[in-house]
C-alpha cells in the first residue's frame, strides 16, 4: 500500500521538477542571495548594537537596549510588514519591495546577533580585563587584542545557529512575492494545482541548503578552535 | 619622606551597603616590602585593588610619589603602567603565547619595537627558568609556570611598584615555592612591593613591614617580629594562633 502512494507521489513530483526546475532554481538564487546579505550585513548592524550596548553612554545603551527588546519582543512577520509598508514613506526615493524586505530582515537579524556578541564578551572571564587593564593596556587595545579574539569561540556556535535561522527565515519573503523557495513553491502551486509535490521540493531544496551550510560551518568553527 | 612612593589616606570602598574599607591610611617607601595578612574577607584585595584603580575608592585619597591618582584627569593607562599586579588566578590571555603575553603591552603602549621586546622577554623569561615555553600557550603550562609568565608580564613593563594578590592561593603545594622565589628574588632587587599573603612564614621572611587589615581597616602594623612574635592587638594574635 504504502509502496503504491510513493511511486503515485514520486511521479508527480518528477514531473513538476522537470516542468518547473526553472521556477526553483530563482527561488534558491533568491534564498541564497537574501540570506547572504542579512548575514552580512546584519552582523555588521549587531556588532554596532552590541558596542552601543556595552558603551558607557547612557544615549547609545537606551537606543540599542530599546532596539533589541522590541525586536525579539515582536514577530519577524509583523516588522517586514512595517519595513515594507513603512520605507516606501520615509525614504526620499524609489524603493522596490524586495529592498524594503531585506533591510527588514537585515534589521531583524541585527538585534539576535547583537545580543550573540554581546553574550559572547561578557562570557569571556573578568580576570583577563583586570590583567590587561593592570598592565596599562588602553580600552580599545584591551578590546582588540585580548576579549575579543577570545570572545569569538564563544560567539561562533551561536552565530552558526542564527545563520540557519536566517536561511530559514528569509521564506517570510514568500508573504511579499519576493522570489525565493517558498514562493517557487506558491508559483508551482497555483500553475499546477499539486500543492503537496510542489511543497515537498522546496522543503527538500531548503533541508539540502541548510545541511550544507551547517557542515561547512562546523568545519570553519573547527579550524578556529585549533587556532590557538 | 621623600621618598614615599605610595601613600592612602582614609581610603573607603563601598560595594552597595557593604562597607569593605573603613578608611585606610598608610604609606609605603621605596624599595619597601610591605606584606598585608588578615581574615578572608576583611578587605585585603580591595585594599590593593584600590592602589591600581581596579576598584575605584568610593572615598578617601591614593597619592603616587605625591599625585593623587583619583583625580579623574590622569591618565589612568600610563599609571597602571608603573603599578604591575599579579593574580590569585593568574589571569594569563589564553590566545598568546609565552612570548606574546609579555610583549604585548610594551609593544602596544610603549611602542617598542617587536624585537626590542622580545629579547628583553627572553631575558626575564630566562631569569624565572621558562624560556623554553617561549613559543608555547598558556594551556600547556603548569599552574606555578602560569604564576610565573603573570609576574614576568608584569616586569615587562618595568613598574616601579608590584602588587601580589594572594599569587600562590591557587596552587597545588610543590609549586608554591617556585612562585614565592622568584617573589622573593624580586624583594632583594629593590622592588616595591605590596603582596596579599596567606604565606605566614614567607610575610615573616621576606616583609620589612606587616599589616594586618581586618573588618575593612589596619588593625595593626610592624615589622614581622613585631607582628609574628609579639602581636599587642588580640584580634590579630587570634588570627595567627589559627592560621599558624
Amino acid at each position: 500500500m504504502t509502496s503504491i502512494i510513493d511511486a503515485f507521489l514520486d511521479a508527480k513530483i518528477i514531473k513538476v521538477l522537470i516542468k518547473y526546475y526553472p521556477v526553483y532554481l530563482e527561488g534558491i538564487w533568491g534564498t541564497l542571495w537574501i540570506s547572504a546579505v542579512t548575514i552580512l550585513l546584519g552582523t555588521l548592524l549587531g556588532m554596532v548594537i552590541a558596542l552601543m550596548r556595552m558603551s558607557k553612554v547612557k544615549p547609545f545603551q537606551w537606543f540599542s537596549t530599546m532596539y533589541i527588546e522590541i525586536i525579539r519582543g515582536t514577530p519577524t512577520l509583523l516588522q517586514l510588514y512595517f519595513a515594507w509598508l513603512g520605507l516606501p514613506k520615509i525614504l526620499p526615493f524609489e524603493v522596490s519591495d524586495t529592498f524594503c524586505v531585506v533591510v527588514g530582515f537585515i534589521i531583524s537579524a541585527a538585534a539576535y546577533i547583537a545580543e550573540i556578541i554581546r553574550a559572547g564578551i561578557g562570557a569571556v572571564d573578568k580576570g583577563q580585563w583586570e590583567a590587561a587593564k593592570s598592565i596599562g593596556l588602553s580600552n580599545v587595545h584591551t578590546m582588540t587584542h585580548v576579549i575579543l579574539p577570545q570572545a569569538v569561540k564563544n560567539i561562533l556556535p551561536a552565530l552558526c545557529n542564527e545563520f540557519i535561522s536566517t536561511i530559514k527565515g528569509t521564506s517570510l519573503a514568500s508573504t511579499f512575492f519576493i522570489s525565493e523557495l517558498l514562493t517557487s513553491y506558491k508559483i508551482v502551486q497555483s500553475a499546477t494545482f499539486l500543492a503537496i509535490p510542489a511543497l515537498t521540493i522546496s522543503g527538500i531544496i531548503y533541508f539540502i541548503l541548510n545541511f550544507i551550510m551547517s557542515k561547512l560551518l562546523r568545519i570553519l568553527e573547527r579550524r578556529l578552535m585549533v587556532s590557538d | 619622606m621623600t621618598d614615599v612612593i605610595l601613600r592612602t589616606e582614609n581610603l573607603k570602598k563601598n560595594f552597595g551597603k557593604l562597607e569593605v574599607l573603613k578608611g585606610i591610611s598608610t604609606s609605603v617607601t621605596q624599595g619597601e616590602v610591605v606584606s598585608i595578612i588578615g581574615p578572608s574577607g576583611g578587605g585585603k584585595s580591595t585594599f590593593l585593588r584600590c592602589l591600581n584603580l581596579l576598584e575605584e575608592p568610593t572615598e578617601g585619597k591614593v597619592y603616587f610619589k605625591g599625585q593623587d591618582i583619583t583625580d579623574k584627569k590622569l591618565n589612568i593607562c600610563e599609571y597602571r603602567q608603573k603599578i604591575g599586579m599579579v593574580f590569585q588566578n593568574f589571569n594569563v590571555f589564553p590566545n598568546m603565547t609565552v612570548l606574546e603575553n609579555i610583549t604585548l603591552a610594551p609593544t602596544l603602549e610603549k611602542k617598542i619595537p617587536k624585537a626590542e621586546a622580545e629579547e628583553e622577554a627572553m631575558t626575564l623569561l630566562r631569569r624565572v627558568g621558562l624560556e623554553e615555553k617561549a613559543r608555547e600557550y598558556p594551556r600547556k603550562l603548569s599552574g606555578g609556570q602560569k604564576q610565573r609568565l603573570a609576574i614576568v608580564r608584569a616586569l615587562a613593563m618595568h613598574p616601579e611598584v608590584m602588587l601580589f594578590d594572594e599569587p600562590t592561593s591557587a596552587l597545588d603545594p610543590e609549586m608554591v615555592k617556585e612562585v614565592l622565589s622568584v617573589i622573593e628574588d624580586l624583594t632583594r632587587s629593590g622592588m616595591t612591593i605590596l603582596i596579599v599573603t596567606h604565606e605566614m612564614g614567607f610575610a615573616r621572611e621576606v616583609s620589612n613591614r606587616v599589616l594586618f587589615i581586618a573588618n575593612g581597616v589596619i588593625t595593626e602594623e610592624g615589622t614581622p617580629e613585631q607582628i609574628f612574635i609579639s602581636p599587642r592587638h588580640p584580634a590579630t594574635a587570634k588570627f595567627l594562633s589559627m592560621v599558624l
